[in-house]
């Protein structure tokens, strides 16, 4: 990261949370927590898709574990809701773990169907274990969490800004976290895996193992964030493990190119908004957004990443530098 | 065992398609610095070969050893790290990544620089990813891709893919290297200089099994010339014999005109 771009994402991140301070506007709150949240998930899912090429659908399973996990560890056990949500987390992973090591034997695509399946079932044990989840009904009413700080001080999570940091701070950490992964060889390594697994292997690489390591992270990720949301929700019911967030988190990532950091990164601070921002026409709310999504693939096929990428070989391919 | 052990030892190696057997008991050696070819018409078995001893199918029957160790039943990536890497028939790059980066990926399983390594940006990672660029450099230039460095290699023509892929497989400083068909579809300037970086490699002291179709890059490139005919090895020495032996040419051009004719055939 060169010395400018640094400086600008230090004052994006210190103007984001300076919007408490500025506003006490609850709905822009709402906006920015949507944003960090969405923002973890589709930058999870950027990695296991855009980085690996692994189309996952299980992204939601593991949000929706991480989310039952922390309430019920907080609730039932007396947790705090930092080691609740990192039990989530930690859950979410292993279970990752599970799901890609006994389908990626198999095929990328056996991956793809055990993801959706495992995530359908996410729903269907949640509704129906009503001994450990409650059921159909959830668990409503999740209290006021508070969280040790440094120095003894107890920070109880009584307002909307409260979420608003908690979640954005965390966003901050897995944002970091992503991008330590995708801009090492690391994530150099799981881009070849994406792009000639056979040339990878053939160079020593296990694809495997990357494959799980991108998978593991992502859940871990995504099953805290999950931890966190449900107590700014208040309640965690099966509706946890909806399609909608799925489907929310492919299109961030396959707008803003897959494998392109700041390009889901963008989109998820677009998208999060963009259906909140057309409110004001109500009955075509939904329409504007599926014509915005409809415009976005023929603008930008290969999502902001893939059109900066093309731009980037255009250079390369003028006269002056053709092949001999 | 003495100095003499072969660096490359295949013993009896079979490969079977439900009913076809596609290798059949197939024995041969590659000495320590040599470059040996691999010739054979369609369909004898040359890339199966390739892909058996490579860890991409697994075989039937037989062994595979490199320098005395047994790669036997080992996946393709262990294989690798063992010190045998290859390049394929269908010339294979990561697009998106820069030459550079093609290369660069090439060697970091091989350096000792561990995940969590790779996350810090600790001064064991910085000496690795120094001496694999630097490498990287020179096997570029010795390809004579060295202008391109910086460019994905989405933008390289089919037979600078294929100038490509060697230097790749060169990265890791392997002990063999084995190249499926490298001038397949490659015009006479490229396969010229796809034998002179061969040249030069081997130079350097790279051993090289090179499986090819195009006869007469592999009898003036090879001292030794191993011919497969559906499956089985029908001949194995320097290529003055291999052109004269009765088998050969049988087998590439059909008994009559080997007859007839008596030297190599493109």
């Amino acid at each position: 990261m060169t010395a400018l771009r640094g400086l600008l994402v230090a004052l994006g991140v210190a103007a984001l949370f300076a919007v408490p301070k500025l506003t006490g506007n609850e709905y822009v709150l709402a906006l920015g927590v949507s944003f960090a949240t969405f923002g973890v998930l589709s930058g999870g899912l950027n990695l296991v898709y855009g980085y690996t090429g692994l189309l996952s659908f299980a992204q939601v399973g593991f949000f929706g574990i991480g989310g039952y996990t922390a309430a019920l560890l907080v609730t039932e056990q007396g947790w705090s809701l930092l080691a609740g949500a990192a039990a989530g987390g930690v859950l979410a992973a292993l279970v990752g773990l599970v799901i890609g090591y006994s389908s990626l034997r198999l095929s990328r695509h056996a991956f793809a169907i055990v993801s959706l399946s495992f995530a359908l079932l996410c729903m269907i044990v949640a509704r129906d274990w009503v001994s450990l989840t409650r059921g159909a009904m959830g668990i409503p009413g999740l209290p006021i969490p508070s969280m040790k700080l440094p120095g003894g001080l107890r920070w109880r999570l009584s307002q909307p800004a409260d979420f608003y940091y908690l979640l954005l701070g965390f966003a901050v950490i897995a944002q970091a976290a992503i991008y330590l992964v995708v801009t090492s060889r690391l994530g150099r390594a799981m881009r070849a895996v994406k792009l000639n697994e056979p040339l990878a292997q053939s160079q020593g690489i296990n694809p495997l193992s990357y494959k799980l390591l991108a998978i593991a992270l992502s859940a871990l990720l995504a099953g805290m964030v999950g931890g966190f949301f449900v107590f700014y929700l208040t309640i965690v019911d099966p509706s946890i493990f909806d399609f909608y967030y799925t489907e929310t988190m492919l299109i961030m990532v396959i707008i803003g190119g897959p494998g392109s950091f700041w390009g889901v990164l963008g989109a998820s601070a677009v998208l999060a908004a963009l259906p909140d921002l057309l409110r004001f026409t109500t009955d075509l709310r939904m329409v504007l957004y599926g014509a915005v999504l409809i415009a976005a693939m023929l603008v930008f096929p290969g999502g902001v990443g893939g059109w900066l990428q093309r731009r980037r070989l255009k250079r390369w391919r003028r006269p002056s530098l053709a092949a001999p | 065992m003495t100095a003499t052990r072969p660096l490359l030892e295949v013993r009896g190696l079979t490969k079977r398609y439900l009913g076809l057997t596609a290798v059949d008991d197939v024995t041969f050696e590659v000495e320590v610095g040599t470059v040996v070819g691999l010739i054979g018409p369609n369909g004898s078995g040359k890339s199966t070969i390739v892909d058996c001893v490579s860890g991409f199918q697994p075989a039937d029957g037989g062994r595979w050893l490199l320098d005395g160790r047994e790669l036997t039943g080992l996946p393709a990536h262990r294989i690798a790290r063992a010190g045998l890497t290859r390049t394929f028939q269908t010339v294979r790059a990561y697009d998106e990544l820069t030459l550079l980066q093609n290369l660069r990926v090439a060697a970091q399983e091989s350096d000792g620089v561990g995940w969590l390594q790779s996350l810090g940006r600790g001064s064991r990672l910085r000496a690795a990813e120094t001496s694999a660029e630097a490498r990287g450099r020179d096997l570029l230039s010795t390809v004579g891709l060295a202008e391109y460095a910086e460019a994905p290699a989405a933008i390289l023509s089919y037979g600078q893919r294929k100038l490509l892929a060697i230097a790749a497989g060169m990265m890791a400083r392997p002990r063999l290297v084995v190249l499926d068909e490298p001038v397949a579809g490659v015009n006479p300037t490229m396969i010229r200089r796809i034998e002179q970086v061969i040249h030069q490699l081997n130079a350097e002291g790279v051993t090289l099994l090179i499986v090819e179709h195009n006869v007469d890059f592999i009898m003036s490139l090879c001292r030794r010339v191993i011919v497969l005919e559906a499956g089985r090895k029908i001949a194995d020495g320097p290529p003055s014999l291999i052109r004269s032996d009765p088998r050969v040419l049988a087998a590439y051009l059909g008994q009559a005109r080997a007859a007839e004719l008596g030297h190599g055939h493109r």
